[in-house]
């Protein structure tokens, strides 16, 4: 916690959130909260929190901002017609807003000080992670422990969530009807886009490593901050950088719709088949150290090692194909015929 | 080598400021765009170098990966950022932003 | 050196400041995606800057290159967006006080 540096990144983050908002433009407001994400991730980085700065990093400044570019590209860039001055309801909303804000200061009053050693969390909680995690499934980085194997139910669930909400951009934007194009509501120039030379190579010869750097990410979340989700969206952008400098058809030939849907489908069920494997052996739902009587030459703790590798694997191949659908259906508006 | 790692960052802190400068003070898109590209490579160069030199008080094995991969960003960033900045530039010729020229001045 | 190095940090954060002035008042969208694009670079320095001053440089270094990759991949989204539209409207989209046309 360095004072100084956190004064000056909560300036920048207030002046980027002023500026997201009163700017008129709605692509430039995307692009300055794509710099209010990355100011975000540094501010919690500064905090020690390097897990959620990692995956604000990869899902907030780097997947959200170009699925704000794909969305203002199939509609337009200008805000819509409003009346001016409507008193009634920017007086309701600037009180509510006051309301919560005043409820949430007077709650804040009482909490104990920030990063106080005697609080029933500190004094309780935190030291058996602190001091068991090691002991018990010889995994070091605490986040991940506790993310995947003493809470992993919770993170199951979030795995199904993510795949619910591929599931529910399916459902709103696919059109299979070939139907004319609907006008775009300004004399916009629409042009095809001419291929890049230099955009082909460079993103040719990056993307095997950027995949490489994805799968280091989720095989070192033990040791390192990573984990599934993180090293999962690093992979889905490598393919939307594909997408962007080469062709549309061309992702659409490696990752297709049905495989999308297929591989999310399997990460959850990678996720929730572990945990019914644990069943099947004899102890509860998702404890892991059952594993040890199939995996070989390994004693229950090791178990619990893999049983969390496994289940972050799953995570990865569903937050994978998630990110890819749901680009590849922003971006063409549900057709599938061409994009970015 | 204290010494080292100070001027290397003095200079990388330097360049940032003159990359800074010409973001603000050129006329023109262009030219703006020069001062991001090219400053902003070379100072993150510098302040790198200066802290993998840093990282060296003790040389091990640990030490020696953190080195490499201090390394890999800079390798990854002189391949990034120029063609970030080619991506830009091209996208503001599509777009028909004129050039600045010194006389006439039609709009400023 | 602690302190040396907290002071090269708010430096960065100051240089970051005088940067957002491009990105905000940009007349024309193009200039925000560039000021964007340098205070994604000055961000990844400044993450590996805060890991030293913790003496935890491994730790951060994973975040630095993520962060370097993926300010490139939405520089390069934000640029393809204006070879598929073309007009680059600069009359009235300000800041939301200063301009008076409203269509």
């Amino acid at each position: 916690m360095i004072w100084q540096l956190d004064l000056s990144i909560l300036t920048l983050i207030v002046i980027c959130a002023f500026a997201t908002i009163m700017v008129k433009d709605l692509l430039s407001a995307a692009i300055i909260f794509g710099a209010y994400s990355f100011l975000m991730c540094l501010l919690w980085t500064e905090m020690g929190a390097v897990d959620v700065a990692f995956t604000e990093a990869s899902v907030g400044a780097g997947v959200s901002t170009v699925l704000f570019f794909a969305a203002v590209y199939q509609t337009s860039r200008r805000v819509g017609a409003r009346k001016s001055g409507r008193l009634l309801s920017k007086a309701f909303a600037l009180t509510a807003a006051l309301l919560t804000g005043l409820v949430l200061l007077i709650a804040e009053a009482d909490f104990p000080g920030f990063a106080n050693p005697f609080t029933p969390a500190s004094l309780h909680l935190s030291p058996y992670y602190i001091t068991q995690t090691l002991h018990d499934t010889n995994v070091p980085n605490m986040v991940t422990s506790v993310l995947a194997d003493y809470r992993g139910f919770d993170t199951m669930f979030e795995t199904a969530v993510i795949f619910t909400a591929g599931l529910a951009v399916i459902a709103i934007l696919r059109r299979f009807k070939k139907e004319a194009r609907y006008d775009l509501p300004e004399p916009y120039v629409i042009s095809e886009g001419y291929p890049d030379t230099i955009i082909r190579f460079v993103a040719r010869q990056l993307v095997p490593f950027i995949q490489l750097f994805a799968l280091y990410v989720v095989a070192h979340g033990h040791h390192s901050p990573g984990g599934g989700f993180q090293g999962g969206v690093i992979l889905g952008a490598s393919f939307i950088l594909l997408a962007i400098s080469f062709d549309f058809k061309i992702v659409l030939g490696i990752m297709s719709e049905r495989w999308n849907v297929l591989l999310g489908n399997i990460g959850v069920l990678i996720y929730a088949g572990i945990g019914f494997l644990c069943l099947l052996l004899g102890a509860n739902f998702l404890d892991y150290s059952m594993l040890s009587k199939v995996l070989p030459a390994t004693d229950k703790i090791m178990a619990r090692s893999h049983g969390m590798l496994g289940i972050e694997i799953g995570v990865a191949i569903a937050v994978m194909a998630i990110v890819v659908s749901i680009y590849l259906n922003i971006v063409s508006h549900g057709k599938y015929d061409k994009g970015l | 080598m204290t010494l080292v790692v100070i001027l290397l960052t003095l200079t990388g802190i330097v360049f940032f400021f003159a990359t800074t400068v010409g973001i603000l003070r050129f006329p023109d898109f262009y030219s703006r765009m020069h001062a991001a590209g090219k400053g902003d490579t070379l100072s993150s160069l510098l302040i790198l170098l200066a802290l993998v030199l840093y990282n060296f008080h003790e040389v091990n094995l640990a030490n020696l990966l953190v080195a490499i991969k201090i390394l890999l960003i800079v390798v990854f960033i002189f391949m990034a950022s120029p063609t970030a900045t080619h991506a830009i530039i091209d996208a503001g010729y599509e777009s028909d932003i004129k050039p600045w020229t010194k006389n006439p001045e039609e709009e400023s | 050196m602690d302190s040396f190095f907290i002071g090269i940090g708010v430096a960065l954060c100051f240089l970051m400041l005088l940067t957002l002035h491009r990105a905000i008042h940009g007349p024309t969208a193009i200039d925000r995606i560039m000021g964007v694009n340098v205070i994604g670079t000055k961000t990844t320095i400044l993450l590996v800057v805060i890991g030293t001053i913790y003496h935890r440089v491994d730790m951060f270094i994973d975040i630095a290159l993520a962060y370097a990759l993926l300010n490139f991949i939405v520089t390069i989204a934000a640029s393809r967006y204006f070879h598929h539209r073309k007009n680059l409207i600069p009359k009235g989209y300000g800041f939301r006080f200063r301009s008076e046309e409203e269509k």
